[in-house]
């Protein structure tokens, strides 16, 4: 892996620039033998070397230039996190091409959309399941040249589909390339220049068709050196040293941040989970020292912790809602106190680990946590409190895609409940005037929109902010918490201003709560749709003796009905009355994302929960429900 | 070989990766490889927790009573026996109540191997354990490895009675052979262990109980070793397979009729080296003492210390050759029991007794035995805070 390669004409001009790409090159010439990433197969934990890593990038790279790829194609990834999906990415920059992820979840219309729209030379296809999508919207991806898969079960030997690769035969082909034109990838990526599109993030898209956000290598260096380099998220910075798990889908940006870009930049360990399912058996083993997750995760490890304390042995149980209890007590203590310890709290807290916290956070995978973050979403801030109580500070972060994930972000030490913190210095973050919007100004700010110059254009001003569609305010004037997304801000029929987003999130705070949807735009009061959580819910109706088949069996019993009740009047409690919930209605279904109800990252559309459920919310405001077929079958209310 | 599962071999460029598996640092459920999972201690707590048992177990003899020492050096040359007999029992599912024959066997090879040549009964003179330790164990495995093909026509109830006979014959064999046992009543020297010109069974610098336990310590570490690492080998999961379901087994591709060859020629050979050590202490042995209630005894100590498992077969023969003792105190406690042999109900009555109601009272309310109620104790704290 020279890099002396004869430098291309263009590349002799400009100085190399530093790009992710080289600084995985960089790493393997000086840690050969460092873990790089780590994937679990057949029970054991399968280590990549920096050199295996670098050494398949570059095969990888030389197959891509074999298939034809050019400076700009486009080559998209869908697959769940594994090794592959870093390997092809770099290998896609490495040849200057712009890497598309796709959701394992996006179903067959929204792989079409994405690819046709994207215009992917390449496709890499995980698995059948993957495949079979693809072949369900190959007619409308006429550009697709290739399609590469990983895993061959149910797919070798019985499709017969031209331009189909196994990942074997992909790297074979690139072996073979690499030996015809040893110095093609270097003269590639020497020619990289810091305005190349890297890759295109899909935004999610509550509501229309999603747009592709163009990030450059400036805009990834930038935030590797604000978010990495400068220490202002995790600090001291993150090393080789560090372990990741990594199970957020990569083709969002702050799974790539966590993931991809901190592993190039900074060499951590990066653990692929072996799926969503067993996030907590591998959070247990691997113990990550860094560790992102989105409200949900926290949320869902909180109600673990609960539900796993009391239905522990009598002893156990009083032990741990003691324990439980003082968490919540230190939490509150550290709150006050920006996250930093006082001398109380930290004798406290040593007290509680040497008894409690430790094994505790032992038992949840959060033993060698030394960062946390949240983002991608609002949560609430009781359990940001309950894990600083027990000895995991989880820091609120906010970014969005078309600023590289870097805006504002909870410091160390400097933590405000229920903002999204300081701006990030380098940066400029401001509120617009008029309307509170947050707009940010630097130089991960995107290169636009993929064939939308209209959106491009309606993002970004012509002084260069960027409209995040965010509306915020400054807390103490040196923090910002986000208010709402703009277009979700309710207004009551009494011209009241409501931020749905802090009661659905109070609500969900809840083990018992999975989804709240608040309602009430021009209406005379608000209204829930709540989905409850059925592991939580199924236990404790079983703890109770009560009997139930389904979801929608359980959701709609008398109790647990009486048991959201309780919820419900705990967060009105903590209200206003005009913000207070006056009627609520069960989801009787679970939402999800190949019915069209959530986006990929699990966000609900608005609108569709309208569609599907609009019955319900007919019957909360005591108007005549029209009658709509199949309305009651909530299966068929796909839209 | 699958094809799914081979990561991608490095292709060119790249030296031959270095494939030594490493350990995470503060990752103890953090594999990397099949042999960091499979390992004998595979967490610091074993290994620190093994160690200081060890440890104890090796001063001991600087703290403690001759005669309890005496008691303690007769539990560690039990267990040797009922390892041997949980290997073939407990791990390979083969009951057998032939072990008290192959401890015989054991006895006699030692003793004859190590007598005086000019004596009045068989002996060879080489009185050095480091030889007639392995040439005991050699000739009882011999003996399993000659029985063993019953054992692959037979199963269950139907085995146990073929061994079963197998005890009588020995014993018949054993008294009538009067140049090798010295009859019945009257037996002979058991096996004199001079090691590097120290004859152990002679009060030097330190007492002979101390002596003999610290020599019998040392083999039944050794043994303990070699019986863990057979059972976590191929044999070991072999033992296994053939245990819970020989057809299965069958099925699976492992050979029934070889390996329960090789765990009655184990088993056998754990028994004639506990056999050899066994009547070191008192020096004398006698044919009556290989009978039913011997056999017996190590079914007792499998059942208590826990099947399938080393460590309870050592925890089990602890107990019961602790059972006497036990036995002996009771008189303080309940007065009706007598201590003199003339009276009954008296302690050597209740010693007997004891076997059946532990073993009973273990088959139904512990059934891992020592080592299950270990296990839950264990269980309870690594799940701390939680219960599972």
């Amino acid at each position: 892996m020279s890099s002396q390669a004869t430098p291309s004409t263009d590349a002799a001009t400009t100085p190399a620039t530093t790009t992710i790409t080289t600084r995985i090159r960089d790493r393997a010439a000086s840690d050969p033998h460092g873990v790089a990433l780590r994937h679990k197969d057949l029970g054991v934990w399968q280590e990549t070397t920096w050199a295996e890593f670098w050494d398949t990038v570059v095969t990888a790279a030389h197959a891509l230039l074999a298939l034809g790829v050019d400076v700009g194609d486009r080559v998209a990834i869908q697959s769940e996190n594994r090794p592959e999906w870093v390997i092809l990415d770099h290998a896609t920059v490495a040849v200057r091409a712009i890497t598309v992820g796709l959701y394992p979840t996006n179903p067959a219309a929204e792989v079409s959309y994405l690819l046709s729209h994207s215009g992917a030379k390449v496709h890499f296809a995980e698995d059948q399941e993957q495949l079979d999508k693809f072949l369900e919207a190959r007619a409308e991806c006429p550009e697709v040249e290739a399609v590469v898969y990983r895993e061959p079960r149910g797919i070798r030997g019985r499709y017969a589909v031209p331009g189909l690769l196994a990942w074997d035969e992909f790297l074979a082909c690139g072996a073979e390339h690499r030996r015809a034109h040893p110095d093609a990838v270097a003269e590639r990526m020497a020619a990289a220049r810091p305005d190349d599109v890297i890759t295109l993030v899909y935004t999610s898209g509550t509501t229309g068709p999603p747009k592709g956000a163009m990030l450059t290598h400036a805009n990834v260096e930038f935030a590797i050196r604000t978010g990495v380099h400068d220490e202002q998220l995790v600090s001291p910075r993150a090393s080789e040293k560090d372990l990741t798990l990594s199970y957020l889908p990569l083709c969002h940006v702050a799974e790539r941040f966590f993931t991809t870009w901190h592993n190039a930049a900074t060499g951590t360990q990066v653990n692929f989970a072996e799926s969503i399912d067993t996030v907590p058996a591998n959070l247990r083993e691997v113990q990550p020292s860094l560790l992102f997750a989105v409200p949900r995760i926290w949320e869902k490890l909180l109600a673990t912790a609960r539900i796993k304390v009391d239905s522990a042995t009598r002893v156990k149980r009083a032990y741990g809602r003691f324990w439980l209890r003082e968490a919540e007590r230190l939490g509150a203590r550290l709150a006050a106190n920006g996250g930093a310890h006082t001398a109380a709290t930290r004798l406290r807290y040593a007290l509680g680990w040497v008894l409690f916290f430790r094994a505790f956070r032992q038992r949840l995978g959060l033993g060698k946590v030394r960062y946390a973050a949240s983002g991608a979403a609002p949560i609430a801030p009781d359990v940001l409190q309950f894990f600083m109580g027990v000895g995991v500070p989880v820091h609120e972060v906010y970014g969005m895609t078309e600023n590289t994930a870097i805006a504002t972000a909870n410091r160390p030490g400097r933590v405000r409940l229920g903002t999204v913190g300081e701006p990030l210095s380098g940066t400029e973050v401001t509120l617009h005037p008029e309307t509170g919007e947050i707009l940010t100004r630097h130089p991960a700010n995107f290169a636009g929109y993929w064939r939308d110059e209209e959106a491009t254009a309606g993002t970004v001003d012509a002084d260069g902010w960027l409209h995040t569609g965010d509306v915020g305010e400054w807390v103490e004037g040196t923090h910002i918490r986000v208010t709402d997304r703009m277009k979700d801000i309710i207004i009551t029929a009494g011209g009241k201003n409501i931020a749905p987003s802090e009661i659905e999130n109070a609500l969900k705070a809840s083990p018992y709560v999975k989804e709240a949807v608040v309602i009430g735009d021009r209406r005379k009061y608000l209204t829930a749709l709540i989905g409850i959580e059925l592991d939580t819910v199924g236990e404790w109706a079983q703890r109770r003796g009560l009997a139930f088949t389904t979801y929608r069996d359980l959701s709609e019993k008398p109790e647990v009905r009486t048991l959201i009740r309780g919820v419900v009047d705990e967060v009105n409690n903590k209200h206003n009355p005009v913000e207070q919930i006056k009627d609520f209605r069960m989801l009787p279904k679970e939402l999800d994302h190949e019915d069209g109800e959530l986006t990929a990252t699990q966000k609900v559309k608005r609108s569709a929960i309208d569609r599907a459920f609009h019955h319900l919310v007919q019957e909360m405001y005591g108007e005549r429900v029209t009658a709509r077929a199949g309305a009651d079958d909530a299966e068929g209310g796909t839209a | 070989m699958s094809a799914v599962h081979d990561p991608a071999p490095p292709t060119t460029g790249a030296e031959a990766r270095p494939r030594r598996a490493r350990r995470v640092r503060g990752r103890t459920e953090l594999y990397t490889s099949y042999a960091q999972e499979m390992a004998l201690l595979n967490t610091r707590g074993k290994q620190l927790g093994v160690l200081a048992i060890i440890a104890v177990a090796a001063y001991l003899p600087l703290g403690v009573e001759d005669d309890i020492l005496a008691v303690l050096a007769t539990g560690l040359v039990l267990a040797i026996g009922a390892i041997g007999l949980n290997l073939l029992t407990g791990y390979a599912g083969q009951v057998s109540l032939g072990h008290a024959f192959f401890v015989g066997l054991g006895a006699y090879t030692a003793a004859v191997l190590s007598g005086d040549p000019d004596g009045r009964y068989l002996g060879f003179g080489i009185t050095n354990p480091l030889v007639w330790i392995p040439a005991a164990g050699i000739v009882a495995a011999v003996a399993g490895f000659l029985v063993a093909p019953l054992a692959t026509r037979l199963r269950g109830l139907y085995l146990a009675i073929v061994t079963l006979g197998l005890v009588f014959i020995g014993q018949y064999f054993f008294l009538e052979w009067r140049s090798l046992s010295g009859g019945a009543q009257v037996g002979r020297d058991a096996a004199t262990p001079i090691l590097f010109g120290i004859d152990l069974t002679r009060n030097g610098a330190y007492t002979d109980e101390q002596k003999l336990y610290w020599f019998f310590l040392v083999v039944l570490v050794v043994m303990a070793l070699l019986g863990r690492n057979v059972a976590r080998s191929k044999v070991g999961r072999a033992f296994a397979a053939v245990r819970d379901r020989d057809i299965a087994a069958g099925v699976m591709g492992v050979e029934l009729s070889r390996y329960k060859q090789i765990a009655f020629t184990i088993s056998s050979f754990y028994a004639g080296v506990c056999g050899s050590l066994l009547f070191c202490l008192n020096g004398h042995v006698s044919a009556e003492q290989f009978g039913l209630l011997l056999s017996v005894q190590f079914i007792a100590m499998v059942l208590i210390g826990g099947v399938a498992t080393i460590s309870g077969s050592i925890m089990g023969a602890m107990l019961i050759a602790l059972l006497p003792q036990i036995a002996a105190e009771v008189p303080h406690l309940l007065p009706f029991i007598s201590s003199s042999a003339r009276d009954s109900p008296n302690i050597f009555e209740l010693e007997i007794a004891m076997y059946g109601v532990l073993i009973i009272a273990f088959l139904l309310f512990e059934p891992r035995g020592l080592y299950g109620i270990w296990m839950r104790i264990r269980t309870y704290w690594k799940g701390f805070p939680f219960s599972y």
